[in-house]
């Protein structure tokens, strides 16, 4: 069945893919969505760190080097809801500092938008999702409206870890979550079970199948899945206008025509698709100044462990965490390194799986693996280091020369870590380490340094020459072809990238709408 | 698995379960049940699963009973859609194959009756073993531990055994 043309064609159906197709379709637009992936439902989420991989990116894989890889398996997911939908729901604006990087500090780069044009965004959009948290406790928070909810309880193991920083002079205020803490919109209330991981199938957390599908669905909006886009491709009589998007789905090459086509396909894969748009006669949509891919982002993180005489039940709560310290945030030139950071204090956690903490102890094996294991599960605290990343334009997705038996070319991601950021990465993990023994722990470890989030690789800027889209994310030599999600951000902040991917694309609905 | 079924019919019904041959039969069994009957391995060889199942149960005790070796070979088989922690930690999902029988012929070649698994489990973690081949041995070493977390105490029992409640809202199917 061959798609009649659509006023616009959505790539991915994750938080800003699903949000555009909900409001451009209430606005009254016609709409599709391509999905790589399958179709996601509340009920296959199935609560299990191992069903968990399910969600993820698989195949085709990205290759990565560098020494600060991005981790695009953990961090990427599939089908609908995208990676949103096994997010952990912490929602965070970024600081008015974080869009001006290069005019302030003489690094990365500036956004073509201030704080004040996404405000009204961050303001429409929390209300929308449903966001807990304590405007005035969060004293680093930008201006903006209260949160539509009081923060979720805090628990034991919370409280134990507050003291580490209340000692140390540190401010902890409730982490803003999308998590509901009482009924919300016809969403019931987190249950504290710590399953974000695998998805939330109750409402609870706020991700894309309870939020925006509803909505597009109700509006009119199609969803296609397992339909893989490979390209877009430019029209022969005008080649600033992008006509229609090629997909493969059920072993066949479609094409869908648009009048505006939006790759939302989260960062690595909306560049992969442009990339392999271009054609002996042009270059790739959006690399007509050899941008494009370039300036990858990952958060470097890491989590802190530590033991406690006293019981934690570290299985309570949201994986996200409960608490939140910004005192360094906008510290970004503070001697030592260079860069915003962040600490997300009490995850509710699994002995197992990438973050579990049995895994976070190789060096415990053989008998003594239990009896450690089960003290751990009552007397464990956690705690994860968010670093900002630095824009650097040698840090990007370009196409590998491994090629899917489909023809769809795979994407290779490489970064490095700027020294000054993990420099700045160093400087707060050991004061970390300190804060947890402030807290009473009497044995300490971490993690290793992991990418966490991943941005960039089709920027936004005022300057054609130096970014790939505008500010509205419009890529700059096309009249109709637009990006929207992480891959616009100009520089990373130290805040996890959901809200401001949602208020940006809230940004982008708005003016599309009003063309 | 049988011709009967596509890989996506295989993997609708559960991850943890999976038909394993057993004397000549495909049974659906879980790993454990798999391994207590003696299947017949699709991807590794019966001395590569030994080897494999010999160091996860030296690195968390009860993951040979648990079926690590039925586990892992499961997943082997299912391709794209492996579910093994190794696609978080760099081994991609094409890779895992080659990584799981390098890791085991490494542990055949490298040991015998008289090796101490823990001192071997110690050279690895020191990447000192000179005769190793492949993927450094201390990465090895995360990658097989983090799957035998997995089989042992990722299930509701294995939350059990360390007295943490499961509170599904779904509950993975049994036995996990």
């Amino acid at each position: 069945m061959v798609i009649e043309k659509q006023d616009v064609v959505i790539v991915g159906a994750g938080a800003a893919g699903l949000m555009l197709a909900a409001r451009l379709a209430e606005g009254g637009q016609s709409v599709t969505v391509l999905e790589a992936g399958p179709e996601r439902k509340l009920n296959d989420l199935v609560s299990s760190q191992i069903w968990a991989r399910k969600l993820k990116w698989s195949e085709p894989a990205v290759s990565e080097s560098g020494d600060h890889k991005i981790g695009h398996a953990f961090n990427a997911g599939s089908g609908t809801g995208g990676s949103a939908l096994h997010h952990y729901g912490v929602w965070l604006r970024m600081h008015e500092g974080d869009f001006s990087l290069n005019s302030n500090h003489g690094v990365g780069l500036d956004w073509p938008l201030d704080y004040a044009a996404l405000a009204p965004h961050y303001d429409r959009v929390q209300s929308e999702v449903g966001l807990s948290g304590d405007s005035v406790q969060e004293r680093w928070r930008p201006q903006g409206a209260p949160y539509p909810m009081p923060p979720l309880p805090l628990f034991t193991q919370s409280r134990l870890l507050a003291k580490g920083f209340e000692k140390t002079g540190r401010h902890t205020a409730p982490l803003p979550l999308a998590i509901n803490s009482e009924p919300y919109q016809g969403r019931q209330s987190c249950q504290y079970d710590g399953w974000c991981d695998a998805g939330c199938p109750i409402g609870a957390l706020g991700n894309p199948l309870v939020v925006w599908l509803p909505r597009a669905l109700a509006a009119g909006a199609k969803l296609e899945h397992n339909a893989r886009a490979s390209r877009v491709i430019r029209s022969a009589k005008n080649t600033q206008l992008i006509e229609s998007v090629e997909y493969l789905q059920d072993g066949e090459r479609k094409t869908i025509q648009a009048d505006r086509i939006i790759i939302a396909a989260f960062a690595v894969q909306s560049v992969r698709i442009l990339l392999s748009s271009a054609t002996q006669q042009h270059a790739a949509p959006g690399d007509h100044s050899d941008k494009l891919g370039r300036y990858l982002m990952t958060h470097p993180a890491a989590t802190i462990f530590g033991l406690f005489a006293e019981e934690t039940y570290p299985h309570q709560g949201v994986t996200a965490g409960q608490l939140l310290n910004h005192d360094d945030y906008d510290k970004k030139d503070a001697p030592g390194g260079f860069g915003s950071s962040q600490w997300m204090i009490g995850h509710a956690i699994k002995p197992h799986d990438l973050l579990g903490y049995g895994t976070n102890r190789p060096d415990i094996t053989g008998a003594a693996l239990e009896p450690w294991l089960k003290r751990a599960s009552r007397h464990l605290g956690n705690m994860t280091l968010v670093c900002e990343d630095i824009a650097l334009p040698d840090n990007r997705i370009t196409l590998s020369e491994k090629v899917g038996p489909e023809g769809i070319a795979y994407a290779h991601a490489h970064h490095d870590l700027d020294a000054t950021a993990a420099a700045r990465w160093t400087q707060r993990m050991s004061e970390g380490a300190d804060i947890m023994r402030a807290a009473g722990a009497s044995e300490v470890w971490s993690g290793p340094r992991i990418g966490q989030h991943i941005m960039g690789g089709a920027v936004m800027g005022e300057d054609p020459a130096e970014s790939v889209t505008d500010a509205f994310g419009r890529v700059h030599d096309t009249d109709n072809l637009y990006v929207a999600g992480p891959a616009l951000f100009p520089s990373s902040g130290a805040v996890n990238p959901t809200f401001t991917i949602s208020a940006l694309a809230s940004r982008q609905a708005d003016h599309l709408l009003n063309q | 698995m049988p011709a009967s079924l596509n890989r996506r019919q295989l993997l609708s019904r559960s991850t943890a379960a999976g038909f394993f041959m057993v004397a000549g039969q495909w049974l659906w069994l879980t790993p454990q049940e798999a391994q207590a009957r003696a299947f017949e391995p699709q991807i590794l060889s019966p001395d590569q699963c030994n080897a494999l199942s010999s160091l996860g149960d030296a690195f968390v005790p009860g993951a040979a009973a648990g079926g690590i070796a039925a586990y892992i070979d499961l997943q082997l088989q299912a391709g794209d859609d492996s579910l093994l922690i190794g696609k978080y930690l760099g081994v991609d999902t094409s890779a895992q194959t080659g990584f799981y029988r390098a890791a085991a012929d490494n542990v055949i070649a490298l040991t015998d009756e008289s090796t101490s698994l823990q001192t071997f489990i110690a050279d690895m973690a020191a990447d000192s073993l000179s005769n190793w081949a492949g993927p450094p041995a201390s990465y090895v070493l995360f990658v097989l531990r983090a799957d035998a977390l997995d089989v042992v105490y990722g299930t509701p029992e294995g939350f059990d055994t360390l007295g943490i409640p499961y509170m599904a809202h779904i509950k993975p199917e049994k036995p996990w």
